[in-house]
């Protein structure tokens, strides 16, 4: 009896064993398959100088090694060498390799999702390496290994779910819309009708919005002072799948904003104030017959035409900016909010450092999608600390996943401050063209 | 057998040195070739071969394969489908490639943020690549530092400036975060580069503290390049002379190791750095409004 337990128990253990190890062979093939030459470029360059450690604004709240950057990327690294170097076969200490099992599992899931993808060490990097890029692998295998936040692979789902039920909800969605005309009009009374217009073929502008009404109401009062043809697409702009590292997935939310730009024939996208939206629809899948514009670009470009003014009298508060990692280093939308800001507030200062050299606000990469407050709000420290710094008592940005997080680092630090969306500053200082 | 028919021939050759006034090693290399002419032991016989192939023959097969190595892992990347997207960092350089060449070379990330460890990196680059001149320059066909110098190009220098700033990256590596991020081979690339700069070293400046002045000469440096040049498979101890040449030996097995290893570390940043710069100075995606635009807008 005894015998045959204890055969059953060796049985099993040799099966998790197959089990184990065709399963790290099935990850082997999915690391193999994100080896594009600047992940090959990336992953033999690093002389682990060291120079990322600061960069990281996780780090710099919370000081430990898996917080920098080349300890994030380090983990990918080691795997990387167990695998596909001679090192890994012949003398695996020297680069203190990793096996594929459930403790580089954690090490991977723990370096992915903390890191917000921000590429602020991409800057300080003699070298230039891209952890967001390297950290794509780790997510692959966390996807491959079934480990992955389960809460963003819902809202990934969810989010293609929505769009390809579009049709049947096409009424609804009219109808909700021109209920938000009285908003749009006490900020623009001039509106047309309908204040929003919605999948106009030949307008010139196609907004994409997030889920919510904040994201629609400004933007639409602006455009349509500046006298803008635009109509407003049928799609959200968040893409889930891109904080999640499931491109297919990713490719399949952006493509049909894409497409359906093409079936109006619209010259631009216009893309809400949401970073990644913006930088994924920008620069991170095919271009086509239109322009990708962030909404902060097309703002400062109506003031640069004198298509619509901006009163800095209804804003007398100390404001600072913050600028969103996708947006500004990462994308390039750098000196634009700053114009539309000069013209709005009367009294503008810099947060320190800025631009290319920003801190994170630690919200990025999905975490505020994720939840995890306790992790956000220490890695955020570094931001609360810089925001205080300013004096200032109003802090604008355009991306939605930096005001979430700053409302929350602004509560959870006692700031005092009142975070706002650029284009609702823009839209409540809004008067009429000389 | 053969081994003594070397030492024999070395003896004869040490011994013609002095007559033919090439070589300032004078009294030490006599006694050198004096001693070689000596019945060796079984030790000395080994210790002849295994010099022998150190210095010729795994010279060639270390670069053979350094060679076949570096070619191999750079096909493997340039082969490799090309990034999935833009993955520039912004503002973007009107200049890609000399921005690039910038980062690559001047490494002004470095010095903004650690000028300290950015003065070393330079001293080293700089060493490095006046060695790799002056090695080449032992070369009959490449003419820097006139063929008579005893010294080779940089007097040395270069050879300091290489060593002082391999102990200042070593002593890094044992420091803070540094530390935490280094693994066993970041050490063992170090030591083996610093033992193979102070072997060199020992050449080029402790040569001169023997009390016969120089042992060994540029000269005698380029006779040994000058065998390998013409694939003799000479003995290279007819030409060099002195009781350095152990050491030459040691510092000949050290530069293998590292040929050997070169295309598994990360010096191959070497060859990778420039083109691993350009991606984040490269943009694809048009950032200007569209040509086609109704941009020429007027007010309806």
């Amino acid at each position: 009896m005894g015998e045959a337990i204890a055969a059953r128990e060796c049985e099993a253990r040799m099966e998790e064993a197959v089990n184990a190890e065709a399963r790290a062979g099935a990850l082997k093939e999915l690391f193999e398959k994100k080896l594009n030459s600047a992940m090959r470029l990336y992953l033999e360059s690093c002389a682990r100088c060291g120079l990322c450690v600061e960069s990281c604004h996780v780090f710099a709240s919370m000081p430990q090694t898996r917080y920098t950057a080349v300890g994030r990327a380090e983990v990918v690294r080691k795997i990387f060498k167990r695998y596909f170097k001679l090192q890994g076969r012949f003398a695996p200490w020297l680069g203190e390799t990793l096996e594929i099992d459930d403790a580089s599992m954690d090490a991977l899931y723990d370096a992915a999702f903390s890191c917000t993808g921000c590429r602020r060490c991409m800057v300080h990097c003699p070298f230039g390496i891209d952890t967001q890029l390297v950290m794509s692998i780790a997510k692959a295998l966390l996807i491959g290994a079934d480990r992955e936040p389960k809460i963003l692979t819902m809202l990934a789902d969810m989010s293609i779910a929505k769009g390809e039920s579009v049709e049947e909800t096409r009424a609804d969605f009219a109808q909700a819309l021109a209920n938000l005309d009285g908003e749009v009009r006490a900020l623009w009374p001039a509106s047309p009708t309908p204040a929003v217009p919605y999948e106009v073929p030949g307008s010139r502008v196609l907004y994409v919005a997030l889920a919510g009404s904040h994201s629609i109401v400004s933007a639409a009062a602006i455009m349509n002072a500046a006298g803008e043809s635009w109509c407003l697409s049928s799609f959200e702009a968040v893409n889930f799948a891109a904080f999640l590292g499931d491109s297919a997935k990713a490719k399949t939310i952006a493509r049909r904003i894409l497409d359906e730009a093409e079936r109006l024939g619209v010259e631009e996208i216009a893309v809400v104030e949401c970073g990644t939206a913006f930088r994924y629809l920008k620069h991170m899948i095919e271009h086509r017959g239109f322009e990708v514009v962030a909404f902060v670009e097309l703002m400062d470009r109506y003031l640069s035409e004198g298509r619509i003014r901006l009163d800095p009298s209804r804003l007398p508060e100390k404001v600072t900016y913050h600028d969103p990692c996708q947006l500004a280093r990462n994308s390039g939308v750098i000196e634009e909010p700053r114009r539309v800001l000069r013209a709005l507030a009367a009294d503008f200062v810099e947060m320190r450092p800025n631009r290319a050299e920003n801190w994170c606000c630690g919200g990025g990469g999905g975490l505020v999608a994720m939840g995890e407050e306790e992790f956000r709000m220490k890695s955020g420290k570094v931001k609360a600390d810089q925001m205080r710094a300013t004096g200032a008592s109003v802090v604008a940005t355009a991306c939605e996943n930096c005001h979430s997080q700053l409302s929350d680092l602004n509560r959870h630090y006692g700031l005092g401050m009142r975070v706002e969306f650029l284009s609702h500053l823009a839209a409540r200082a809004l008067i009429s063209p000389r | 057998m053969a081994g003594y028919l070397v030492a024999q021939a070395v003896s004869a050759a040490t011994a013609a040195a002095p007559a033919s006034g090439g070589s300032a090693a004078g009294a030490a290399a006599d006694a050198v070739s004096a001693a070689s002419s000596l019945p060796r032991s079984a030790f000395g016989l080994v210790l002849d071969r295994a010099e022998y192939g150190i210095m010729v023959p795994l010279v060639y097969a270390a670069l053979a394969f350094l060679l076949a190595a570096l070619a191999a892992r750079l096909v493997r990347i340039l082969r490799a489908p090309g990034p999935p997207y833009q993955l520039a960092i912004y503002p973007a350089p009107r200049l890609p490639l000399l921005a690039a060449m910038r980062d690559a070379f001047g490494m002004p990330q470095v010095l903004r943020r650690a000028p300290l460890f950015w003065a070393f990196l330079m001293m080293y680059h700089v060493g490095i690549l006046a060695l790799l001149l002056g090695h080449l320059d032992l070369f009959p066909a490449i003419r820097i530092v006139p063929v008579g110098s005893r010294h080779m190009l940089g007097a040395g220098v270069a050879g300091l400036m290489v060593t002082i700033s391999t102990f200042y990256f070593l002593g890094r590596r044992f420091m803070g975060e540094t530390r935490k991020i280094s693994t066993p081979g970041d050490y063992f690339l170090l030591l083996l580069l610093l033992f193979l700069f102070l072997f060199g070293d020992l050449m080029s400046w402790g040569n001169s503290w023997t009390a016969s002045g120089f042992v060994m000469t540029k000269k005698d440096f380029a006779g040994y390049f000058a065998i390998l040049a013409k694939l003799s498979f000479a003995d290279p101890r007819t030409v060099l002379h002195g009781p350095h040449y152990h050491f030459i030996v040691i510092h000949v097995l050290l530069a293998e190791l590292f040929f050997v290893v070169l295309p598994f570390t990360k010096v191959m940043h070497a060859f990778l750095a420039l083109p691993v710069e350009a991606l984040r100075r490269r943009t694809w995606a048009r950032r200007s409004p569209p040509a086609n635009a109704r941009l020429a807008w007027k007010k309806p």
